[in-house]
């Protein structure tokens, strides 16, 4: 696939629209608070009790020009997102499902590594004996990505395609996800609390790169997520099998009638999401220099956002719309108060359904 | 022996609470949009929100009583004819995206320092702030009212007087509900659940009736949360995505497109809520989970319950099989 | 059935039999619409008129744009180019229910009957004007009531003469495909309309529904209804169809009456070209 002409211009596009509507946002609200913003990103459970953490991904003052450390900084986020959107877009385009549960797979990775590698006692719901465990971080991380590929067999196996071979409505599956969803991010919190955890006790050294600055976890982190998408685009491009995945993605009856396994590729798509998810609640675990039950949930709103962007059921296009969202929303913290970064990717959202709902590389659908 | 008493009296006040009122009055707006037209509404707990800031900031700035209702309601106007204008062209699963975006918009709005003076950031609003007027209003006395087994104050926030107010507030929806869903209007609607281009095809401007419906229910989830703001207070991160779950869990539960489903759902969700708590608290031990833990807990049995609605029980509690199941 | 038969067909003594032929009373007129999808074009009608009063076939290979061309005249697409007109009033770009209201009613393929609502509500919102489907007045019965009963009244005649009036408490779904066809086109009668638009009526029907549908359309005629159908089962085309139109690759290819349309060469060069399945065999019985 060659990076077309028009696709850029539509991404181009909607850099400029999201830049205007940042700045009329900032201009509404008074004033562009800017790096006097305390960097405070509160973690809140379900009984709406605040519990207080630092956000380091906030805009320290650090490097000397700040646009392009904003922009490195929105470069490895969007990354790390696009890990776990591609398989959210996957999902949708081979089942049409919009996988609501898919933010506690981010989270599951992330918690599941802390619990194997860190040196604090830890427990098990229930269990009333804690342990420590205490792997090394790399062990500890390959086993809880492989657990959450397993999960999505799991999920595949035990409810998706029953529910699919049954004739549920993806309407009622999509509901099915939010209880899903709403079981698991209590799950979550139940097992490891509200409070902060680090993956890694490490301190994370800081290199200067030219004008900016980075942290060595980061520059790991964008690295390994790099490399994993690069693969994940190998094998769609190139491997016969993920041929036969972005066929199903783009028109599961076209591609069951060509004597394509359907059922087969969805289950491998399941498998490859909720690892790749996994992954990336892992490396947003090193890059934010900690995680959280809810690192997911809090992740959900953009995963959605950059994949409508993209276009649903396009995986280069949940790429694509992963780096869009994460560049636009940490540079909007150059205009906006810090808190509000998330509110720049929801008018992002809203304005591409508006706009072009099938998003940057969707096709129109054809009407009647 | 008493524990158990104490359970039950505990569940038992929650059949009549002001909370289950506000969950019950919001799952008939909700009941409108899904119930009645299909509409897949996620962030219902938006409409809650911006009714209880539009109340609350008009009595904090010395309004009325009315003032501050009529503002409430026009929020929950605007919010929905802004969602519905871009979305309700499109597919039901956009929709979905974009109402959880947008209320989590202004839920974000509602916390964020920079509006700290108008909506009180992360805080919110205190009762003192707002709950005067109404307060005022109550005939009970000013003091800790015994009826039965539960002491309950007479007139101050979750008060008697609340208790009488929300449930006649959800007794006047629940019959314009049946008024509504008994009328032409409700006909159209209950077609454009079903197939929108062949309503379309019989004259009726389907985007029209989706976008009344759609702000007809955000209205009354709005004034769903100036009742709950009263029992509470107006906190921003009460209102978050889990809310929205939840009253679409209680809708379920009752039976979405069903009369008296929203209110029979909110009762028994509220019950069964409290009620699993504290049986956990009673005989789980400490050490297999303390007290902190005993809130997720509940709340993964609410995703559990949910799913398996969804999947043995679409039609709910009260709801007509024949009717509800919409299967591919 | 002869007489009106030939009374129809009187309308079109004088028509040529060419595509894009001026009729004398036509209810729908559409000139150069033009409708593509990328690089195809799936609709390129230079001129059709439709005749009032009258039973026109539109038929075609698959894929000729006959369902394409009755979504843009029915408001459910839009073209890229071109007008139209109904009764001399524009609808360019009215929306389907705009087009509804005018008095051009159309079925679907895929019968949509709304199937978890029972067969006599469904019958109650075809009703044009009732003012309860108003929001305000919809709170208030009195303002409604009474419509609503003449609504039932008609509702229950028009499914006695469609024979479906023991399953009018019965949901839509549970009826029979053939059965939800009926519905379908009983329902759109409601709003007694002037033109009737049905798109392969007769698809997935069992052959003794069949015949009553048959009745059932031309009888609509006798009532002053005009119907424009779309259809591949020639045996209907042949039996009741006043005047065919033709379409292939999304031009009008052929117009005339039923007899000499088919023995049109073009028109048999269409069909074998796009490897039809008609049998040609039974034209000559």
């Amino acid at each position: 696939m060659t990076l077309n002409r028009r696709i850029v211009q539509r991404a181009l596009l909607v850099f400029v629209l999201a830049a205007i509507a940042a700045m009329a946002f900032s201009v509404m609200l008074g004033d562009g608070a800017f790096a006097a913003q305390s960097a405070a990103l509160e973690l809140v459970d379900n009984t709406g009790d605040a519990v207080e953490t630092t956000d380091p991904a906030a805009p320290t003052p650090a490097g000397t020009n700040r646009v392009l450390q904003v922009l490195l900084q929105g470069t490895i986020f969007g990354l790390l997102l696009a890990l776990a959107s591609v398989g959210l877009s996957l999902i949708y385009g081979t089942t049409g499902l919009s996988n609501f549960a898919h933010a506690e797979q981010v989270s599951f990775g992330a918690v599941l590594t802390y619990f194997l590698t860190t040196k604090e006692p830890v427990g098990l719901p229930f269990v009333p004996v804690e342990f420590t465990i205490g792997i090394p971080l790399v062990p500890a991380a390959l086993i809880a990505i492989a657990v959450s590929a397993g999960t999505g067999w799991l999920q595949d196996r035990f409810l998706w395609s029953p529910l699919r071979r049954r004739r549920v409505a993806v309407v009622q599956q999509m509901i099915v996800s939010i209880g899903l969803s709403l079981a698991l991010l209590n799950l979550l919190q139940w097992w490891v609390g509200g409070r902060r955890l680090r993956l890694t006790t490490a301190i994370d050294q800081r290199w200067v790169l030219g004008p900016v600055q980075v942290g060595q976890q980061g520059l790991i982190s964008a690295g390994i997520a790099i490399a994993c998408l690069l693969g994940v685009s190998y094998f769609l491009l190139k491997t016969r099998l993920g041929r036969a995945t972005r066929a199903v993605s783009d028109n599961p009856a076209l591609a069951s009638a060509s004597g394509i396994k359907v059922a087969s590729i969805v289950r491998l798509v399941w498998i490859l999401a909720a690892g790749l998810a996994g992954l990336g609640g892992v490396l947003l675990g090193l890059y934010e220099q900690g995680t959280a039950f809810d690192a997911g949930a809090r992740l959900l709103l953009l995963m959605f956002a950059a994949v409508t962007l993209g276009g649903l059921g396009h995986p280069f296009g949940a790429l694509v719309g992963s780096l869009v969202i994460g560049i636009v929303t940490e540079m909007s913290s150059l205009w906006l108060p810090t808190d509000l970064k998330i509110a720049t990717a929801l008018v992002i959202l809203i304005g591409v359904l508006l706009v072009r709902p099938q998003g940057i590389l969707g096709r129109a659908e054809r009407v009647g | 022996m008493d524990q158990i008493v104490s359970i039950l009296v505990a569940g038992g006040r929650e059949i009549f609470a002001p909370t289950t009122a506000a969950f019950a009055l919001a799952a008939i707006g909700l009941n409108f949009h899904f119930g009645m037209t299909g509409l897949l509404n996620m962030g219902h707990a938006g409409f809650m929100l911006l009714g209880m800031y539009g109340y609350a900031i008009t009595i904090r700035e010395g309004g009325p009583m009315w003032l501050g209702l009529i503002v409430a309601v026009l929020a929950a106007v605007v919010f929905g004819a802004l969602l519905g204008w871009p979305t309700l062209k499109l597919r039901g699963d956009y929709l979905a995206i974009v109402t959880i975006a947008a209320s989590e918009f202004v839920r974000f709005l509602g916390r964020s320092q920079a509006l700290k003076d108008l909506t009180g950031g992360s805080t919110g609003i205190r009762g003192n702030d707002f709950k005067k007027p109404f307060e005022a209003l109550s005939p009970f006395p000013d003091r800790m009212v015994q009826v039965g087994p539960w002491n309950i104050h007479g007139s101050q926030s979750s008060s008697w007087w609340l208790i009488v107010v929300s449930w006649i507030v959800v007794g006047l929806f629940v019959l314009l509900f049946w008024r509504l869903s008994r009328s032409p209007w409700g006909r159209v609607l209950k077609g454009i659940r079903e197939d929108e281009d062949a309503v379309r095809s019989l004259g009726k401007n389907v985007y029209a009736y989706k976008m009344q419906a759609l702000i007809l229910g955000g209205v009354v989830g709005a004034l769903g949360g100036v009742l709950w703001a009263h029992a509470n207070a107006v906190q921003p991160d009460s209102m978050g995505r889990p809310t929205t779950f939840w009253i679409w869990t209680l809708l379920l539960l009752g039976g979405a497109a069903t009369i008296w489903g929203p209110v029979l759902g909110s009762i028994l969700f509220w019950v069964a809520l409290v009620t699993v708590r504290n049986l956990a608290g009673w005989l789980i031990p400490e050490s297999m989970m303390t007290a902190t833990e005993r809130e997720p807990f509940s709340l993964v049995l609410v995703g559990v319950t949910l799913m398996c609605l969804v999947v043995f029980r679409p039609q709910g509690l009260l709801g007509n099989r024949r009717e509800l199941v919409i299967n591919g | 059935m002869a007489e009106a038969t030939s009374s129809a067909r009187a309308h079109f003594e004088n028509v040529p039999h060419e595509a894009g032929a001026p009729k004398p009373d036509p209810i729908i007129k559409a000139t150069g619409v033009k409708r593509r999808f990328g690089g195809l074009t799936a609709v390129d009608v230079e001129h059709l008129e439709v005749q009032r009063n009258a039973i026109t076939a539109l038929i075609g290979p698959n894929g000729a744009g006959k369902s394409t061309f009755f979504n843009l005249l029915t408001g459910f697409d839009r073209p890229q180019e071109g007008e139209w007109f109904f009764n001399g009033y524009s609808l360019q770009s009215r929306s389907p229910a705009q087009v509804a209201r005018a008095g051009m009613v159309r079925t679907f393929q895929l019968t949509k009957a709304l199937s978890r609502m029972t067969v006599m509500e469904n019958m109650r919102l075809g009703a044009a004007g009732q003012r309860g489907e108003n929001l305000f007045r919809a709170l208030v019965p009195p303002v409604w009531r009474q419509q609503e009963e003449d609504i039932t009244a008609k509702a229950e005649e028009l499914l006695a003469r469609f024979k479906l009036d023991t399953k009018k408490d019965d949901y839509a779904g549970e009826l029979s495909g053939g059965q939800r066809k009926l519905l379908e086109m009983a329902r759109a009668l409601m709003s007694d309309p002037e033109i009737v638009m049905l798109d392969e009526p007769m698809a997935g029907v069992n052959p003794a529904l069949t015949e009553s549908l048959l009745d059932h359309i031309v009888q609509l005629r006798e009532e002053g209804v005009t119907i424009l159908f779309v259809e591949h089962d020639m045996h209907m085309v042949r039996r009741i169809s006043d005047w065919v139109v033709v379409m292939a690759e999304g031009r009008i290819i052929a117009e005339g009456p039923p007899e000499t349309v088919m023995a049109n060469p073009a028109v048999q060069d269409a069909y074998l070209g796009a490897h039809h399945d008609t049998d040609l065999f039974e034209e000559r019985k």
